[in-house]
């Protein structure tokens, strides 16, 4: 038989019975949906964590902050404060997995040139951990060492919007640093009475490069060091009382952070970090249950499609056999036309394979259309997996992407089960006995 | 059992298509041994129509199954062609089937699903014909057989005796050198009969096909050249019918087929216009 003709007289019977391979077919069709949507969820987790994961900054990093909130042994919440000081860093670095730790504090500042001004916080870390922090690129100039810290590193979006108000006009400066100068005072106490001001003229600089993490925009960098020599000295230009507790406020942290070589010791770490006594936080303590809950969904998606498969597959072989049942003597006509075995196996397996074959692709179908919704409607209950703490899930984000591959892999493996559970039944056709067709009774 | 022909005369010109020596078919029910065929031995020369006649339960199906290849034999030789087709396997088998073999069955064995084109087009699809070439072939044998308006007709639209036409006409559209029928007259009517017999003859002298018929009707014989009497499995006798006695039947058959050409020209016109 030709191929054209196997294909005309496969489709021929299972157009005899619409309604019986509709039946067959639907099963098909479930499969198919279960197995798309699963991997589109996955997909779609795995886009919205790398997302978050730029938008974020690292999955590694680990932070202890002063003031922490946490369980105590009744269950309530409550408020703890932490002494961070430099004894705790030392016994951090001494952590299995640890990268880097810095302490890490957040000031603000207000920068001046000329007329013009503008505030924003500076970021306040040892600088020998800048590189295993992952800091970006520069656009001029080089980040600090311990050798050579006095460097103001300025965020990207930094030196944009210096502003100058006097009432009647405002106006808005970019400032160049390699023309304009500029100074920057801290703003902790009044000084409205202090006979000299502290300003710091900025003499070494360098900007970061434009990059996609919003971290690295409005904020200035500076070396820990660095800043206590600064921050000295602005301590001795404020009042008796102010100066004893802006110098007090240099022996204690706000924050310290901590980066971890991978992200799978993250949790590791943390507990590590836990029994010294010490609550933690990281984007990763966040991100792991939500993880577990997609890992889960996905596997929930997959034992339905399994299952919906071995269903399908099993109907499948029931309808080839009920077929071959009624088709007995056609087989032994065939069979005594001169019809070759292999081409009776061959027509059956088309049939099954085309069962398979539509329902694959009704299934790739309906999962765009699922998809879909799910994007459109489906948000607050995925939307909840996808985002960790703190971040918000985009309006339009994709909860389901459908790789392009999918589709195609998709009526594969529907094909696939079809001609499997063809196969069988195929081959019990093939031993029908062309005496079937010299049978009068029936 | 004894033959009224001298054997050396038919070996001379050319050696028998069909050739059967000591076949033997024996089913098992149980502990019971059925000799369905028993010991039997003869041989039918290229063109000549032999009737295979007996009573019911005779035995004359399966000598007809065994010939065929359809069914497997206890014991014997069958030669067709000069093979033996009890040394082939199936695929072979099928071929052998798509090359030299047509059938005509009793309850006509064709698909209803498929319109009489489709089904007379049937044994050319596993011939792997291409389908422009098989149409045409069909069509011709359509109207062969007088059925020239009735191409896209499905078998349930038909009557007994023009369902068998397509039957007919599928067995013959290959152009077989051996046609076998297994009471292909058994479900119609005496009239019916007759015509259908009377295709058969016809088809067949247009071609020097061979013809081996089953039947328990002993009117039928007459079309027949060569009878072969079987009773409980074994060959009573053989009777060959002389030439004389087939000659106005043949003149007959042709002045008819004459007359159907012509109805089939205006019918093949009729098709061509659709
Ligand atoms: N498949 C079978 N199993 C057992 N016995 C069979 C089978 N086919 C035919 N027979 C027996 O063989 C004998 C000959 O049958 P068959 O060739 O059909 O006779 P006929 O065609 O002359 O009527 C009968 O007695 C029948 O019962
Ligand atoms: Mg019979």
């Amino acid at each position: 038989m030709r191929i054209s003709d196997l294909i005309k007289m496969g489709l021929r019977n299972l157009g005899r019975r619409k309604a019986r391979t509709a039946l067959t077919v639907v099963g098909v069709v479930i499969g198919t949906i279960s197995i798309m949507l699963m991997v589109a969820i996955g997909q779609g987790i795995n886009y919205n964590f790398e997302k978050q994961i730029m938008e974020n900054g690292s999955m590694t990093i680990i932070r202890i902050y002063t003031y922490a909130w946490g369980e105590n042994e009744n269950g309530e919440y409550q408020e703890y404060q932490q002494v961070l000081n430099e004894e705790l860093i030392a016994q951090l670095r001494e952590i299995k997995h640890v990268k880097a730790v810095s302490p890490v504090m957040e000031k603000y500042i207000e920068l001046y040139s000329g007329k013009y001004m503008t505030g924003i916080s500076l970021k306040i870390m040892d600088c020998a951990t800048f590189a295993d922090f992952g800091f970006p690129a520069l656009e001029y100039g080089t980040y600090p060492t311990p050798e050579q810290n006095e460097t103001i590193v300025f965020g990207y979006e930094a030196l944009n919007e210096f502003y100058y108000n006097n009432g009647r006009t405002y106006q808005t400066k970019t400032v160049d640093l390699a023309k304009d100068r500029v100074n920057f005072t801290f703003r902790d106490y009044d000084t409205t009475d202090v006979k000299k001001q502290f300003r710091y003229v900025v003499k070494d600089y360098a900007k970061i490069a434009a990059c996609d993490q919003w971290e690295y925009g409005w904020y200035c960098y500076v070396d820990y060091e660095f800043y206590k020599e600064l921050y000295t000295r602005y301590a001795n230009t404020l009042k008796p009382a102010d100066k004893k507790k802006a110098m007090e406020s240099l022996e204690r942290y706000d924050t310290i952070q901590i980066n971890v070589d991978n992200m799978k010791h993250v949790t590791e770490v943390q507990e590590a970090i836990e029994e010294l006594g010490y609550r933690t936080e990281s984007d990763m303590q966040y991100i792991q249950p939500m993880l577990d809950t997609s890992d889960m969904l996905q596997k929930v998606f997959l034992a339905i499609g399994a299952v919906a498969f071995v269903v399908a597959a099993i109907n499948i072989a029931n309808t080839m056999i009920m077929s071959i049942y009624e088709r007995t003597k056609e087989i032994g006509i065939m069979k005594v036309l001169g019809c070759y075995i292999k081409d009776i196996k061959k027509l059956f397996l088309f049939e099954a394979g085309i069962i398979g074959c539509i329902g694959g692709m009704v299934g790739v179908g309906l999962s765009y259309v699922a998809a879909y919704l799910l994007n459109e409607y489906g948000g607050a209950f995925l939307g909840s997996l996808m985002t960790i703490a703190g971040g918000e899930a985009d309006t339009g984000a994709a909860y389901c992407i459908i790789p392009f591959w999918l589709p195609f892999a998709a009526i594969l493996v529907a094909i696939s089960v079809g001609i499997l559970s063809g196969y069988l039944p195929a081959r019990r056709a093939t031993k029908i006995s062309a005496i079937e067709a010299m049978k009068n009774e029936g | 059992m004894e033959e009224t022909e001298p054997k050396d005369t038919n070996t001379k010109e050319e050696a028998p298509i069909i050739e059967i020596k000591n076949v033997k078919k024996i089913y098992r029910m149980g502990n019971e041994r059925i000799p369905a065929v028993d010991d039997v031995s003869f041989a039918i020369k290229k063109g000549e129509f032999c009737c295979l006649l007996g009573t019911s339960g005779s035995g004359k199906s399966t000598l007809l199954n065994l010939m065929a290849g359809i069914e497997k034999a206890s014991g014997g030789q069958i030669l067709i062609k000069g093979k033996n087709i009890r040394k082939m396997n199936e695929k072979q088998l099928a071929k052998f089937r798509q090359k030299y073999l047509g059938f005509v069955f009793q309850s006509y064995n064709l698909l209803n699903s498929m319109t009489a084109l489709e089904n007379v087009e049937f044994p050319l699809v596993f011939k792997r014909i291409p389908a422009r070439r098989r149409k045409r072939m069909a069509r011709e044998m359509l109207v062969k057989v007088g059925l020239g308006s009735r191409m896209n007709h499905r078998p349930k639209q038909m009557s007994g005796g023009q369902q068998q036409r397509v039957g007919i006409a599928r067995a013959f559209v290959a152009k077989p050198e051996i046609v076998f029928a297994d009471e292909p007259t058994g479900n119609l009517d005496t009239r019916t009969t007759m015509e259908v017999m009377d295709l058969i003859k016809q088809v067949a002298k247009d071609n020097a096909q061979t013809i081996v018929m089953v039947t328990h009707d002993p009117r039928l014989a007459k079309f027949a050249d060569k009878i072969i009497h079987i009773l409980d499995g074994k060959i009573q006798s053989i009777e060959t019918i002389s030439h004389t006695m087939t000659e106005d039947t043949e003149e007959e058959t042709t002045e008819k087929s004459e007359a159907e050409r012509e109805e089939n020209e205006e019918d093949e016109k009729e098709n061509e216009k659709e």
